[in-house]
């Protein structure tokens, strides 16, 4: 049995009155791609904001890598190794390219080396090279995706989170997206992906949750849940 | 004709805008990465402006060396309202999402309070005192040195900012903050740092202001409220949380004031700021200099 990346136990949050998560738990384990997938109001975004530490949780623990980073600051979250590649993208709108992508770098843990990996970036992304000196503000929504993403590996990090990567893309951005986390997942990273593209999501995912209402409804292997009668009913429309 | 294309009006002009571009610059960072209306900004300007006074008074100490001690007097009470008043309402989301509206009535009741000690500690007897205000003639431009010093150390404080935020990482990561908070915490960015290194500059930066104008100006415990108003006319012409567009607004107010006054009189003064800031209210709400970018 691997030792869980993260492990997230009994974890519950609010917004004001509003209780979001009921006592969510569940693992990512090392090297894998999870999947959270469920309706719109599930708690996926929740879960992603209270991990990043956007969000700070009203109950529940969170583990990564062994630390307990529950209460943790969200930077020293960024610069041990965890970082989330927000919904909306959320990119520096008035700066280039360039300087969205050497702003990831900004936690003391990615600075050292930022250029190696700014390098490594392009080379994944040769169309954010090309556009280096754009303003990020102007570019396309696919383009903006890929360079939230591109953000992210600035950190370094070992577990990527994405939240709903494929919001709002076009068909054949959407296919890109999922083209790259298997890359990601073939370089050695740990990804964590909430998604509402519930049926390629699965197809990709080692391990799947189905979230309702803030609860975990079901979990299982991606093949299990594409496979179990009530996520095909309501997710996948057969 | 002749006074207008005089160096001596041009010199006028980039003095008085180059302060007004400083006084606004601390005013547009607090705003930017905080979202704190600080209608208290022209009261720190006064405390620089005492502190000058009272140090030249009293301990024969010049306004040069005034500046560094107004500055870190003014950091200081940047990190008491900081620390003590907005930390907390920060870091509630639902606190959070009130603190402008809030903001500018809590510095409303820090801007008579700090106006009232000072009238109480200081009396409201206007002060002054004499530095450096022998005429120097260059180039056919009379003007004094304390002017000189104003213009000198405004613009470079202003520069210096403008540099440490294109060049310095911490200067990144506040303008990452200014862009997009969210963002800025996603990327790594140590939020509750930047703000409290912002608000302790803010203010100094206006401390800085308060003794630079106190080397010509008269000093009372009420001369602040004109530039706070200034300084909020300014960030709005150059687009709010636009540092370097503030920068050069400061300096556009101040030419359109100086020339506008030489071409009409001295009591068209209000009119011509109100009128400039008005103009661009109008035709570019969102500032001269911002360019439209926002996804």
């Amino acid at each position: 049995m691997t030792v869980p990346m993260l492990s997230v136990s009994s974890l519950r949050a609010a917004y004001g009155p509003v209780q979001v998560l009921f006592e969510v738990n569940f693992d990512v384990l090392p090297g894998s791609v999870t999947t959270l997938i469920g309706a719109n109001g599930a708690g996926k975004t929740t879960i992603m904001k209270s991990l990043a530490g956007l969000v700070s949780p009203t109950a529940g623990e969170i583990r990564f890598e062994g630390e307990y980073i529950t209460h943790t600051a969200s930077h020293d979250r960024v610069n041990a190794g965890l970082c989330l590649i927000p919904e909306g993208r959320l990119v520096f709108p008035g700066m280039t390219v360039e300087q969205n992508l050497r702003l990831g770098a900004i936690a003391p843990a990615a600075r050292a080396g930022h250029s190696e990996m700014l390098a490594e970036v392009f080379r994944r992304f040769p169309r954010l090279e090309q556009r280096r000196n754009q303003q990020a503000g102007l570019m396309s929504g696919g383009e903006q995706q890929m360079l939230a993403l591109g953000r992210g590996l600035m950190a370094r990090p070992r577990l990527i989170l994405m939240d709903e990567p494929t919001l709002g893309l076009a068909p054949v951005m959407v296919k890109q997206v999922f083209e790259t986390i298997e890359e990601l997942r073939a370089a050695g990273f740990t990804i964590l992906l909430a998604e509402q593209n519930a049926k390629v999501a699965l197809e990709l995912a080692d391990r799947a949750y189905l979230l309702e209402n803030g609860r975990v409804a079901l979990a299982g292997s991606g093949a299990e849940l594409l496979d179990s009668p009530e996520v095909r009913r309501a997710y996948l429309g057969m | 004709m002749d006074t207008l294309m005089s160096g001596q009006l041009l010199f006028a002009a980039l003095v008085s805008g180059s302060l007004y571009a400083l006084v606004a610059l601390g005013l547009n960072l607090v705003y930017g990465t905080l979202r704190l209306l600080n209608i208290a900004h022209g009261d720190l300007v006064m405390i620089g402006a005492y502190t000058a006074f009272w140090m030249i008074s009293l301990f024969a100490i010049p306004p040069i060396i005034s500046l560094v001690l107004a500055a870190a007097l003014c950091a200081l009470l940047g990190w008491a309202v900081y620390a003590g008043l907005f930390r907390r309402m920060l870091a509630k989301p639902e606190l959070a999402k009130r603190v402008e509206a809030n903001s500018l009535i809590l510095f409303y009741g820090i801007s008579v309070i700090l106006q009232n000690l000072a009238a109480l500690a200081f009396t409201s007897t206007s002060r002054g005192y004499q530095y450096l205000d022998t005429v120097i003639t260059w180039q056919g431009i009379s003007m004094t040195g304390n002017r000189l010093l104003s213009l000198g150390v405004a613009t470079a404080v202003c520069f210096g900012a403008l540099l440490f935020l294109r060049f310095h990482l911490f200067g990144w990561g506040l303008r990452a903050v200014i862009q997009r908070r969210e963002a800025a915490q996603v990327v790594g960015v140590n939020l509750n740092r930047v703000q409290l290194l912002t608000i302790c500059g803010g203010f100094a930066v206006a401390g800085v202001a308060g003794v630079l104008v106190s080397m010509t100006e008269q000093i009372t415990p009420f001369m602040g409220f004109p530039f706070t108003i200034v300084a909020f006319v300014v960030i709005i012409i150059g687009g709010l949380g636009n540092i370097g567009a503030g920068i050069l607004a400061g300096f556009c107010l101040g030419l359109v004031e100086t020339y506008g006054i030489a071409l009409t009189s001295p009591g068209y003064r209000s009119i011509l700021i109100y009128g400039l800031f008005v103009g661009v209210l109008l035709v570019r709400p969102e500032g001269i200099f911002t360019k439209a970018v926002r996804s």
